[in-house]
């Protein structure tokens, strides 16, 4: 197997790595690069604890490899808070009992941070249908979708 | 702010800030530096012996440095209660899935790899993969030896049934004589209900890291009671309690499914060759497959009723397939104690019930969220249902004549110990607009939900420093149920300070013992002992102002509390529900949700709130699509996208609207929340399906296949 060298931006700072072709951007983030932010739930593309923004879109870290995001810039839960502090749609989270147990925030925030992004206009009908890929097994999503509701540019 | 003033605000989540950065390290996350990773050989037959195990191949692999196998484990068998089931199987396997071998090795992949090089030559037996047929006289005894396992926590022996495949067995009658009620009724009907395995699906896969030092095993581990986990590993793997310290950090969910742990006896093996710390997180399709799911059911109902629609006396046979091992369950009956005593909440003056657990060889079953429960209520609300549209009277009345009024006999043989369930059904009655006319395709349905609220026993210690600040430190985690904010909250309360100067610290088993999470007892025990302790201190102050005493500290000052909480109760909810059914496809869709609940005093607003929607959508889940399907004993879920779990797009409006009776016997009238309202869910949903349509659906999940099914028989 080929070891290939990538370079990318990870919450803005640059990343040089070299990596087998094999590897896992799920993999690279949590084991090589410490991120552990991002989880890991099926491993196969369903429950969207991994997702990732990569240059804004959400996507499944598990499906990625590392030599795909070579030249592109990621975005983890890591990577949302300012230098003032959290956003305000992860501060919503706590308010409107967006998470409890916590294992799929990072990829809820990470997926709603990119939607309000890309539509900040978005009714409550579309922000279910960008939200569907992140299974939450704690909330019923109702607090979910108050947080994301209540973030929204108005 | 004092007491109910405080609990009027919303709280700010002890753990909200990690969690909502990442920054919260699971146990997954921890990085043990060395630690070797490890993977099990599992067994593709329901039953079969072992003939050999041929690892050669696997030892072989570069950056393998353990192999074990049944044969290296002394015999241990694990278990919450009974402890059936081998830490590594070494003469026969009872499940697909059941463990064969354990590699530790310095990858994930590596110990994977490893585990497709192990042969091991089987010779398939026959497998019993229907209750009925596993208690037949002549069916072979799964456990032939199970006189000799341990049971854990000596309240007597293991409890027997009559047929060797019992796991757990009971017969219980209350009222007197039941036979002579049933012969004064004027009608007597039965009906019979079946619900598949279901998964609690915590997303959250199990995890655990064991290493040694010295003669102490060190655990960390996702299980919710660490403490219950170090007495089942010590009594398994013949250690000294003291010896063995478990330490968890938060849980990634739980649902009742993190109350069993098997991977960590390996992993204690697998350390104490190896040297290292050695670590194993379940893949999903392990989860799925092997890892304690609800049991599926069958339960049939009886009856008896007067000239008015009054019960006068009922029965239940409940059969729940416990898989090929007891390990699961933690209850001393062996038995998931929510499917016994069918048709709660109502007044019933004599009953009968009979319920059993059976060993096949399926995967083993489990707690999960108010077990038992909710297969229990799916069947007692339809049985009623179908019992008023029989005698011509509308569901919502046969309830309203029915439903137990404080000190009525109840199907448990008590009294009637809980918040006005009247009261209840009436609002929800209300809310959903029962009597307006709704057009064809449409229809209403109603179901009662109660839950005990738990009881038990732990310790809490404040520490107050020079500064004003608390800290309190318990032996309890947090697996996403708000646990460590109620306790805040109540110290913050009853001393009059505010939240922000309490903190919480969980400790590892090297303290007070607790019970840990489960059977929807922290906010009676935790909640009450947190009360108790800054009750304590108060007293200990002299009753003066916590800032005022503070700053007159040379040192500071603790108080430790053991709390223990008797008192019977229940939470109580009345489900209501709108849906839509599709006559041409049988789809159904949910209009409208209502749940009206008695929780007494809410401690946490936000977390109760939650904990009430996340329950519905758990309970839907139940209701429209989760079915952990096997086939020829094999679950055909082989990863997530096979096993429908609710998104949201899938959730309906739901209105949740809060009673109070004022008798909550939790701190400051609080109640249980966490397992009341799932269990109502499929039934309210099959009551309102059969209101729409006609259709009486009596099997789980409520699919658009079965709903066109029973139009058709219908029509
Ligand atoms: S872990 Fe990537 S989608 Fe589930
Ligand atoms: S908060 Fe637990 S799964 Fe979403």
């Amino acid at each position: 197997m080929s070891d290939h060298s990538i370079r990318f931006r990870l919450n803005g700072a640059v990343v040089e790595r070299v990596v087998p072709a094999e590897r896992l951007l799920l993999d690279l983030l949590r084991s090589d690069l410490g991120k552990t932010g991002t989880k890991d739930g099926c491993s196969i593309g369903v429950c969207g604890l991994c997702t990732v923004q990569v240059d804004g879109a959400p996507m499944s870290a598990c499906l990625l490899l590392a030599t795909q995001i070579d030249g592109a810039a990621i975005t983890t839960v890591e990577g949302l808070a300012s230098a003032d502090g959290p956003s305000e749609l992860q501060e919503a989270f706590i308010a409107e009992g967006g998470f409890q147990c916590g294992i799929c925030t990072s990829g809820q925030l990470v997926a709603a941070a990119a939607l309000l992004e890309a539509r900040p206009d978005a009714t409550a009908a579309e922000v279910s249908d960008w939200m569907m890929g992140n299974l939450c097994r704690c909330t019923g999503y109702y607090g979910i979708a108050r947080a994301i509701a209540s973030a929204r540019p108005r | 702010m004092t007491g109910p003033a405080l609990f009027m605000t919303p709280e700010r989540r002890l753990d909200g800030t990690d969690k909502i950065s990442g920054a919260t390290k699971y146990t997954g996350d921890i990085e043990f530096p060395g630690a070797l990773e490890a993977a099990f050989v599992r067994s593709p037959y329901p039953h079969a012996r072992i003939r050999s195990v041929d690892a050669v191949r696997a030892r072989a692999l570069p950056g393998v440095r353990a192999v074990i196998t049944g044969a290296d484990v002394g015999g241990a068998r694990l278990g919450r209660r009974l402890q059936d089931w081998p830490v590594l199987c070494w003469d026969e396997v009872l499940f697909v899935g059941d463990r064969v071998a354990a590699v530790a090795a310095d990858s994930r992949a590596i110990a994977e790899e490893a585990v497709r090089l192990i042969d091991v030559d089987y010779e398939e037996l026959p497998a019993l993969l229907d209750m009925e047929a596993a208690l037949r006289p002549d069916a072979p005894a799964l456990h032939p030896e199970s006189a000799s396992y341990r049971f854990l926590e000596g309240r007597g022996p293991r409890p027997s049934g009559p047929h060797p495949n019992h796991q757990g067995y009971v017969s219980e009658s209350h009222g007197g004589d039941v036979d002579a009620a049933f012969a004064g009724a004027v009608r007597v009907f039965e009906h019979e209900f079946t619900t598949p395995r279901i998964h609690q699906l915590a997303l959250e896969p199990h995890a655990a890291v064991v290493w040694i030092v010295g003669d102490r095993v060190h655990v960390v581990s996702t299980n919710k009671a660490p403490f219950t986990l170090r007495d089942q590993m010590a009594a398994s793997l013949g250690l000294e309690p003291g010896r063995i310290v478990v330490d968890n950090g938060p849980i990634g969910g739980d649902f009742g499914g993190k109350g069993l742990s098997t991977d960590e006896y390996v992993l204690y093996f697998l350390a104490r060759v190896t040297g290292k710390p050695v670590r194993a997180i379940t893949r999903m399709a392990d989860e799925l497959t092997a890892m304690n799911p609800r049991h599926a059911s069958r339960i049939r109902l009886r009856t008896g009723v007067d000239a008015t629609g009054r019960i006068v006396a009922h029965e239940s046979h409940a059969t729940f397939d416990g898989g090929a091992y007891a390990a699961g369950k933690p209850t001393p009956r062996l038995m998931v104690e929510g499917g016994v005593q069918t048709l709660e909440g109502y007044r019933v003056p004599a009953s009968r019930h009979e319920a059993a657990v059976v060993y096949t060889n399926h995967v083993p079953g489990g707690h999960m969220r108010a077990p038992g429960q909710p297969q229990n209520v799916f069947a007692s609300e339809s049985h009623l249902d179908i019992i008023a549209r029989e005698l011509g009277i509308s569901p919502l009345e046969l309830r309203r004549r029915n439903l137990a009024h404080s000190g009525d006999p109840v199907t448990s043989g008590g009294p009637w110990h809980g918040p006005d369930l009247h009261a209840l059904l009436d609002r929800a009655a209300t809310e959903i607009d029962a009597d307006r006319k709704r057009g064809p395709g449409r229809g209403v349905g109603f179901a009662i939900g109660v839950r005990h609220v738990g009881t038990g026993s732990t310790t809490i210690t404040l520490r107050l420093d020079r500064d004003g600040r608390i800290e309190v430190t318990t032996g309890v985690g947090e697996q996403g149920g708000g646990q460590h904010t109620l306790i805040q909250r109540i110290v913050a309360a009853t001393l009059a300070v505010d939240p922000a100067r309490v903190s919480v610290r969980r400790l590892d088993t090297d303290s007070p013992k607790d019970p840990g999470i489960g059977g929807s007892r922290v906010t009676p025990v935790h909640g009450g002992a947190a009360r108790a302790a800054a009750e304590a201190l108060r007293e200990k102050l002299g009753g003066r102002a916590i800032a005022d005493a503070a700053a007159t500290l040379l040192e500071p000052i603790e108080v430790s509390v053991k709390y223990d909480a008797t008192a019977a109760d229940h939470g109580a909810c009345a489900h209501a529900m709108e849906v839509a059914v599709d006559a041409e496809t049988g789809a159904v869709r949910v209009l409208e949700a209502v749940v009206v609940v008695d929780v007494g005093q809410v401690i946490n607003p936000v977390g109760l709130r939650g904990q009430l929607e996340g329950g519905f959508v758990y309970g839907l889940g139940m209701a429209l699509t989760e079915d952990l399907a096997v086939e020829h004993g094999r679950i055909r879920a082989s990863n997530l996208g096979d096993y429908k779990l609710p998104t949201i797009a899938d959730v309906p409006p739901l209105r949740i609207v809060h009673l109070n009776d004022g008798h909550g016997v939790g701190p400051y009238g609080a109640r249980s929340s966490g397992e009341l309202v799932n269990p109502g869910v499929p039934a309210v949903l099959a009551n309102a399906v059969a209101d729409a349509s006609g259709a009486r659906v009596h099997t789980l999940p409520i699919t658009a296949e079965r709903v066109w099914t029973a139009l058709q028989a219908k029509n």
